[in-house]
C-alpha cells in the first residue's frame, strides 16, 4: 500500500499559541478524507504545511514519500486554497495555460475546455478572474487546481461561495479525480461531502480527536460541535 | 521530475512573464508616465539642485577638514553597519524578496527550480536597492562637495559608489540571512555587535568593521583603493545570496505576499504612513502582549474624555516592541546629529533632521493613527472629531520627551559641552515641532465626513500629479519648518550674539508652531465645514440668479 500523505510529530505553534499539536498520520493512496473542526482548530495549518506553504515548528510531512515542498512533492500535490489568488493582468484562459504549462502538461487545452465547461465558466475564459464574484473566483480556482496532474489533492473550504450547481459540479469533479486514483483531503463543514468520504478526521484546538469512518460517529454532532 | 518537464515549466514561466510585461506596457498611459517623469524631474532633481545651489554654506576650515578625513570613514561606516544589521534582521524575518500572492501559489508550488523562478525578483530587488542607494548617495555627495575640496561631479560619483555599497550590503546581508535561515536572535546579536563595534570606532577612534565602506563616501576628495574591498564584500554577499535562492522559505514568501499588494498601492499613492505601517508588518513587528508597565485602574470617577484618551494613548505606547524603541532611539540620535551639523554650518542637514523627526513622529503617533484608521468608531463618540484627535496628541507628546533628551545628548556630543544650555532649551520643542509633520500626515488621511464623495476624483488630470506630489511633500515641509529654529542660535554665534537668548527665541517660535498645528487638528473639520457651507451658499445664489436672468429673457 502506497502512503500518499504522512506526518510524523507534525507540530505548529505561533509563539506561545499552539496551532497543531504533534500529529502522526498516514493517508493511503486513493483514500478520500474529510477534515473537520471549528474555526482555529488547525485544519488550514495542517493543509498548508502539507502543501509546503508553512514551515512546521517540529516534525515532518511527506507527500508520496517525498518531503513536502520538494520538487517531487510539488509535482504530486495540488493545493486549492480557501482564498483564491490570481494575477490581475491574466485572463482565466491565460491562467489555465500558465499553470498547466508550469506543470509540463501537454495538450492542456482539451483539459481546460472540459473544466471550464463543467464549471460553467466557458463564457468567462477571456475575463480577468480578479474581477469575478466570490463564487466565480472559487470556480476559477478549482479549474486551476485540476488542470494539472496530481496524486494528492488538498482542498481548504472549497464550498464557500459556491451556488448549488457549482457545488454539484465540484463534487462531480472530485468523483472524477477519485476514479482516477487521486487521494483527496478536504477541509470542510459541508455535510454533503463528509457523508461521501471513507475517512473522517476531526481536529479540536490543534488536537486530533477523531480518526475513523464517518459511519461510526454522529457526523452532524462532530461537524457542528467539534 | 524529468528534465523535460522542468524545461517546459521554466519556458512557460519565462514566456508568461514576457506576456505579462507586454500586458502591463500595453495598459500604460504613456502621456501619464511622461507627465510623472516630468514632475519628478522638476520637483525631485530640480528642487534638490536648486536647494543645494541656493545654500551658500562656507567651505570648511582646515582643522575641520582634517577631522572629516580622520573620523568621516567611521561615521559614514556607521550607516553601512546599520544597513548590514537591518539586512540581517530583515532576512531573518523573511525579507528581502516579496512576491505576488499568485506567484507563491502557482509558481512556488509548481515543480520547477525555485532558484530559477526567484532569479528575476531577486535581480529586481537588487536593482531597486542599488538605484535608491546610488541616487541618495549622489545627492548627499554633491551636497558635501559644496563644503569640502573636490569637484561636485567627483563628490556625486563618490557618494553614488558609497550609496551603492551600502545598498548592496543591505540586500546581500538580507539574502544570505534568509537563505541560510539565520535564527532571529543570532541575526539581531550579530547586527548589534557590528553596529556597536562601529559605534565604538566613532566614539573612541578604534578601527571599525565598516570603515572601508565609510571611506568610500569621501572618494570625492581622496581615494584609497583598499576601500573597494567593502564593495567587493557587498557584491560577494549578493552573489552568495542569489546562489542559495533555492533555499528560500516559501512560508515567508506566502506571509509577505499578502502585504505586498497593499504596500505597492501605498507607494503608488505616496502614502508614507501606510508604507511604514506595512513595512512593520512585513518585518513581523508586533506589539507586545504584555506592556512594559501596567497602568493603574485609573479611578472610575476621573474617567472623562481627556483622561480616557490619555490612558488609551499610554496603553498603546507601553506595548511598543523593543525593535521599534531602538529604531526610534536611532532616529532621535539622527535628529540630534543632523541638527548639530546644521548648527555647524551644513544647512541642508536640516532636511535630514526633518525627515528623521517626521518618521519618529509617525512612530510615536500610533494612538492617533489608530483612531484615524478606525474612523467609524470615532464618529460614534459624542465628541467632535477635531477635539478627539487633538487630545490624542498628549500622550505621544510626553512620550517624545526621552527621545528629545537622546537627540539633545547626540547634539551635545557633536557640538561640544559649551552648547549644553542651548541644546537643553531647543531639544524638546525641536523634536515636537519636527514630529508635527507626522501629525499633519496622519490627520490629513482621516476620511472627510463632510464630503460625500472623494474630492480627488474631481481634480483634473493636469492637476492630479501636482496634488499627489504636494500630498507627499507638504508634511515633510511642515517638519522642516519645525526643525529650523537651530538657525537662530547659529546666526547669533556668527554675529557674536547670545546663543542662549537666540535659543529661547527659537524655542518660543517652535512652541507657537506646535500650538498652531494642534489648533489646526482641532479646527480642521470645522473650517472645512464652514468653507463648504459658504461654497454651497454661493452656488445656490448663482443658480438662483441664473434662473432669474433666464426667466427675464424668456
Amino acid at each position: 500500500m502506497t502512503i500518499a500523505l504522512s506526518t510524523r510529530g507534525l507540530t505548529k505553534d505561533y509563539g506561545d499559541r499552539p496551532a497543531l499539536l504533534p500529529l502522526d498520520l498516514e493517508v493511503p493512496q486513493g483514500q478520500h478524507v474529510a477534515l473537520v473542526g471549528h474555526n482555529g482548530s488547525g485544519k488550514t495549518t495542517l493543509l498548508r504545511m502539507a502543501a509546503g506553504l508553512l514551515d512546521p515548528s517540529a516534525g515532518e510531512v511527506e507527500v508520496m514519500g517525498h518531503g513536502s515542498g520538494t520538487v517531487a512533492a510539488r509535482r504530486s500535490l495540488s493545493w486549492l486554497a480557501d482564498t483564491p489568488t490570481f494575477y490581475d493582468d491574466l485572463s482565466l484562459g491565460e491562467h489555465l495555460e500558465y499553470v498547466a504549462r508550469l506543470h509540463g502538461v501537454v495538450g492542456w487545452q482539451d483539459r481546460a475546455d472540459e473544466l471550464l465547461e463543467k464549471l460553467q465558466l466557458t463564457h468567462r475564459r477571456d475575463d480577468i478572474p480578479t474581477t469575478f464574484s466570490r463564487g466565480l473566483r472559487q470556480k476559477a480556482s478549482i479549474a486551476l487546481g485540476l488542470v494539472r496532474p496530481f496524486d494528492v489533492l488538498l482542498v481548504d473550504e472549497p464550498f464557500v461561495g459556491l451556488d448549488a450547481s457549482g457545488k454539484s459540479a465540484f463534487l462531480a469533479l472530485l468523483d472524477d479525480a477519485a476514479m482516477a486514483g487521486a487521494t483527496l483531503l478536504v477541509a470542510t463543514h459541508e455535510l454533503a461531502f463528509v457523508h461521501r468520504v471513507t475517512r473522517l478526521l476531526a481536529l479540536r484546538d490543534g488536537e486530533l480527536v477523531y480518526d475513523g469512518p464517518p459511519s461510526e460517529v454522529d457526523v452532524n454532532t462532530l461537524v457542528l460541535h467539534t | 521530475m524529468s528534465s523535460g518537464q522542468a524545461t517546459t515549466g521554466a519556458l512557460a514561466l519565462a514566456e508568461m512573464r514576457r506576456r505579462r510585461t507586454r500586458h502591463r506596457l500595453g495598459a500604460l498611459d504613456w502621456f501619464e508616465v511622461a507627465y510623472r517623469v516630468y514632475l519628478f524631474g522638476i520637483f525631485g532633481g530640480g528642487t534638490v539642485l536648486w536647494i543645494s545651489s541656493s545654500v551658500n554654506d562656507a567651505t570648511v576650515a582646515a582643522g575641520t577638514l582634517a577631522d572629516v578625513g580622520r573620523h568621516g570613514p567611521a561615521v559614514l561606516g556607521l550607516l553601512a553597519a546599520l544597513a548590514f544589521s537591518a539586512g540581517l534582521r530583515g532576512g531573518s524575518h523573511g525579507g528581502p524578496l516579496a512576491l505576488e500572492a499568485a506567484d507563491v501559489t502557482h509558481v512556488m508550488l509548481a515543480p520547477i527550480d525555485r532558484r530559477h523562478a526567484l532569479m528575476r525578483p531577486s535581480v529586481q530587488r537588487v536593482r531597486s536597492a542599488l538605484s535608491t542607494g546610488v541616487g541618495a548617495g549622489a545627492v548627499a555627495g554633491q551636497l558635501a562637495g559644496r563644503r569640502l575640496p573636490g569637484s561636485l561631479v567627483a563628490w556625486a560619483a563618490g557618494g553614488a559608489l558609497y550609496g551603492a555599497t551600502v545598498a548592496l550590503l543591505w540586500v546581500g546581508a538580507a539574502l544570505v540571512a534568509h537563505t541560510t535561515r539565520l535564527p532571529r536572535w543570532l541575526a539581531t546579536a550579530v547586527g548589534l555587535a557590528v553596529v556597536a563595534w562601529q559605534g565604538a570606532a566613532v566614539a573612541w577612534h578604534v578601527p571599525g568593521p565598516a570603515d572601508t565602506a565609510g571611506s568610500l563616501g569621501l572618494w570625492g576628495w581622496r581615494q584609497h583603493p583598499m576601500d573597494l574591498t567593502a564593495t567587493v564584500v557587498a557584491v560577494a554577499a549578493v552573489v552568495a545570496g542569489i546562489l542559495m535562492l533555492g533555499r528560500i522559505s516559501v512560508d515567508a514568501l506566502a506571509r509577505r505576499s499578502s502585504l505586498v499588494a497593499q504596500l505597492r498601492f501605498a507607494v503608488t499613492m505616496q502614502d508614507l504612513r501606510t508604507v511604514i505601517l506595512l513595512r512593520r508588518q512585513l518585518n513581523q513587528e508586533h506589539t507586545r502582549h504584555r506592556p512594559w508597565l501596567r497602568l493603574g485602574g485609573g479611578g472610575a470617577q476621573r474617567m472623562g474624555f481627556t483622561h480616557s484618551l490619555w490612558r488609551r494613548g499610554w496603553f498603546g505606547l507601553l506595548r511598543f516592541p523593543l525593535p521599534r524603541i531602538l529604531r526610534m532611539t536611532a532616529l532621535a540620535v539622527a535628529v540630534g546629529v543632523l541638527q548639530a551639523a546644521a548648527a555647524k554650518g551644513t544647512t541642508p542637514a536640516l532636511v535630514g533632521a526633518a525627515l528623521a523627526a517626521f518618521v519618529l513622529g509617525l512612530e510615536v503617533m500610533e494612538p492617533l493613527s489608530q483612531e484615524v484608521d478606525q474612523a467609524d468608531r470615532a464618529d460614534g463618540l459624542p465628541l467632535e472629531r477635531g477635539e478627539l484627535l487633538m487630545r490624542h496628541l498628549a500622550a505621544p507628546a510626553v512620550a517624545l520627551a526621552p527621545f528629545a533628551v537622546i537627540a539633545g545628548l547626540a547634539a551635545v556630543v557633536s557640538l561640544g559641552a559649551e552648547y549644553i544650555a542651548a541644546t537643553a532649551i531647543l531639544a524638546y520643542p525641536t523634536v515636537l515641532a519636527g514630529a508635527a509633520g507626522a501629525v499633519v500626515s496622519i490627520v490629513r488621511d482621516a476620511p472627510d465626513p463632510y464630503s460625500p464623495v472623494n474630492q480627488q476624483a474631481f481634480v483634473p488630470p493636469e492637476m492630479a500629479g501636482f496634488t499627489t506630489t504636494l500630498r507627499l511633500v507638504w508634511p515633510i515641509l511642515v517638519s522642516t519648518l519645525g526643525v529650523c529654529a537651530v538657525l537662530l542660535p547659529r546666526a547669533a554665534a556668527r554675529t557674536g550674539g547670545s546663543v542662549e537668548a537666540a535659543s529661547v527665541r527659537g524655542a518660543v517660535g517652535e512652541v507657537l508652531f506646535i500650538v498652531a498645528v494642534a489648533w489646526w487638528v482641532r479646527l480642521r473639520d470645522r473650517v472645512r465645514r464652514s468653507v463648504r457651507a459658504f461654497m454651497a451658499e454661493g452656488r445656490s445664489y448663482t443658480a438662483a440668479q441664473r434662473r432669474q436672468t433666464s426667466g427675464r429673457t424668456t
